[in-house]
């Protein structure tokens, strides 16, 4: 069981991320734009946060930029549809997973069970 | 004397020539007329002498037929004369005056004096030119004849010492009479006259001979000149066959020598030149198949460049909803694996519906940019003109380009004129078009701020049959005014090497002008830019006209 954030512009991620997660027990929130992303980040006192790379008034790098200093316990996980300099500008900053869309459930299963590890056992 | 002053500067030839035949004619005509001086000088005063000689033996022998005054003994005397063609006449008379005697016995004798009296002292002779009546120029020659008076003694006279001679003489001595004769110039003045004509011979003689040794020296010196200036006068229209003639030793020779030498080097240079300029043109026209090869390629990456924005746009655009579509169905099938179907809820049963519709229109809305991406490709590969409705045009290529709007943080305003009047057109190519002008806005542009599109109707004026405006406005940095006029030309570029190709816009401007259209920018520095795309509205849409565009698009 863990707190969750959602940032991304498209809605149908949204809603599956929102519905798949919730099915799996975790207490799920969205935002549409980076700028409202941190700022519920900054409210909320989440474990986790999937962020898309492209986005609207803040982008991943933003995000992750403000996340790093002001919540530097929250884990972070990225997703983009094509690589490009903003990918590669977040991965400087620390080694964040990133799925790149389309992705398998299995896989963001996979790669959130790996990290909720030590929240699991908290 | 200008005449003569250009006559003279003409020609080498004339330069010397007429000035040496000058100098030579004046000199022969001063040393002529010299000569003819000291000539005509000559024969006088050998006629004096003669005169003279001829007076003094007369007037020794008359002294005594003066004193007696006998006209016998004196014309006796004047017999003499007779011998001597050139006395005109001679005369003897007493001391005062009266004609003893005279050669001419008829006529009356000539005037001897203005007053008719002359006194002449002893041994002295007068003499004068004069003309008679008859215009002749005659010498005439007077004396004193003279006689001895008693004699003096040296004591008498009171002298002591030595008294020159010819004082006693004076003293001792008296006028008693006087002869005059008269010598006639005739064979002195023919005399000159032959002698004359010898000098003018001579002088013209000398004149020719001298000015045909100047012509020959002159000609020779300015004939080799001339040839060098006809060979020259050549070489300056091109022909380089003739040469200067080599056949003398001296200055103009080794003249002549040099110039040949120089028009062989000129020759050789003028052939390289023509050579070089021959491999220059050949160059130019490869180099000039090269670049619009070059070109040639530019465009079409410029093309592909289109392609690949919209490829990565379109990418942006796919993989949200595959993503939903996988997501969705996969967790569907996850839900109905662990589903018991005897306990399925209804609520459950809503889930799994919300679930597969959102596949079902995320599947469409895959399946509507699958589509719009296939039109753009189709209709790009073509060149055939169709009815386009713009505003369908522009709402299709913004949602290739929205999503790269949205991370850019870049709002897109679009305000459309309905039921637009269609034009003939590409629809890929417009597309295209379009896509350069808002990626162009977009790269111009700032975080938060906003690109308008706009459509309207220009409607028909006159002639004009009415034209579709389509405007793209940004907020961006804008367009300096010194890269304004630069802003089509290929290959001009304000990004970063390697950014952008600098063909968008030359390659947009292109196809609007095969369309029969223009473009039209107006920017601020700072403010912004607009981009106007004007597309002539064809309603009846010859088919010539169609031809003609489709023709020059290929």
């Amino acid at each position: 069981m863990a707190r969750i954030l959602i940032i991304d512009d498209s809605p149908v991620i949204r809603s599956l991320l929102t519905d798949f997660l919730s099915d799996l027990g975790h207490d799920v929130e969205s935002r549409d734009n980076g700028l409202d992303g941190i700022k519920r980040a900054k409210e909320i006192d989440f474990d986790l946060c999937i962020c898309d790379t492209h986005l609207p008034r803040a982008n991943g790098f933003d995000v992750v930029n403000d996340l790093a200093h002001s919540r530097p316990d929250i884990k972070l996980i990225f997703t983009d549809s094509l690589p490009d300099q903003l990918s590669e500008k977040i991965q400087q900053i620390g080694d964040y997973p990133c799925l790149r869309k389309p992705f398998e459930l299995s896989q963001l299963k996979k790669v959130l069970n790996s990290m909720l590890k030590g929240i699991e056992t908290r | 004397m200008n005449f003569l002053a250009k006559l003279i500067k003409s020609r080498l030839r004339n330069r010397f020539i007429l000035p040496i035949s000058a100098l030579l004619v004046a000199s022969t005509f001063v040393i002529s007329g010299y000569l003819l001086q000291r000539q005509s000088e000559g024969f006088r005063r050998e006629l004096e002498t003669s005169g003279e000689t001829m007076i003094r033996m007369l007037a020794i022998n008359a002294e005594s037929g003066v004193l007696f005054e006998s006209e016998y003994v004196l014309d006796e005397l004047l017999q003499v004369l007779t011998p001597f063609e050139s006395v005109e006449c001679a005369l003897v008379s007493n001391a005062d005056g009266l004609i003893l005697s005279s050669t001419d016995k008829n006529e009356p004798p000539i005037i001897l004096h203005s007053d008719g009296h002359l006194h002449v002292d002893n041994n002295d002779i007068h003499k004068e030119y004069i003309i008679n009546e008859e215009g002749e120029e005659l010498l005439m020659l007077t004396t004193s004849v003279v006689t001895r008076k008693g004699t003096i003694s040296r004591e008498s006279l009171g002298i002591t010492g030595q008294v020159p001679t010819d004082e006693l003489d004076k003293q001792q001595t008296e006028v008693i009479g006087h002869i005059t004769i008269c010598l006639s110039l005739e064979y002195v003045n023919q005399a000159i006259s032959e002698g004359r004509l010898a000098v003018i011979i001579l002088a013209l003689f000398v004149l020719v001979v001298g000015i045909i040794i100047i012509a020959i020296i002159v000609n020779a010196v300015t004939k080799p000149i001339t040839e060098l200036v006809e060979v020259t006068d050549q070489v300056r229209q091109g022909d380089f066959s003739r040469k200067a003639g080599m056949d003398r030793t001296d200055e103009l020779g080794h003249l002549a020598r040099t110039f040949n030498l120089m028009i062989d080097s000129l020759q050789q240079s003028r052939d390289e030149i023509e050579k070089y300029n021959r491999t220059l043109e050949e160059k130019i026209i490869q180099r000039t198949e090269q670049l619009e090869d070059a070109q040639a390629q530019l465009v079409q990456s410029e093309k592909l460049s289109a392609i690949g924005q919209l490829a990565a746009g379109v990418a942006h655009e796919l993989n949200n909803p595959l993503g939903g579509i996988l997501g969705y169905a996969q967790f569907t099938i996850e839900k109905l694996r662990k589903n018991n179907p005897k306990k399925t809820t209804s609520k459950e049963i809503n889930s799994y519906l919300k679930y597969v519709g959102d596949i079902e229109a995320q599947a469409r809305r895959c399946k509507t940019i699958v589509q719009n991406l296939l039109k753009f490709s189709r209709s790009s590969r073509s060149v055939d003109f169709e009815d386009v409705d713009l505003n369908k045009v522009i709402k299709e290529t913004i949602t290739f380009v929205e999503h790269q709007l949205k991370i850019n943080q870049i709002e897109i305003e679009c305000t459309f004129t309905e039921n637009l009047e269609t034009v003939q057109g590409n629809y890929g190519q417009l597309q295209q078009v379009f896509t350069n002008l808002i990626i162009n806005a977009m790269h111009a542009s700032e975080s938060g701020q906003t690109i308008r599109v706009q459509s309207r109707f220009s409607p028909p004026v006159g002639e004009f049959s009415g034209a579709v405006e389509i405007l793209f406005i940004d907020e961006g940095h804008g367009v300096a005014p010194e890269n304004m006029k630069k802003i089509f030309e290929p290959f001009f570029t304000t990004k970063e090497i390697g950014k952008g190709t600098g063909l968008g816009l030359s390659v947009s401007y292109g196809i609007i002008r095969d369309h029969g259209g223009e473009i039209q920018i107006s920017s601020e520095l700072g403010q912004g830019t607009t981009f106007t795309i004007v597309l002539p509205v064809q309603k009846n849409s010859p088919t010539a006209d169609k031809q003609k565009i489709i023709s020059e698009s290929t």
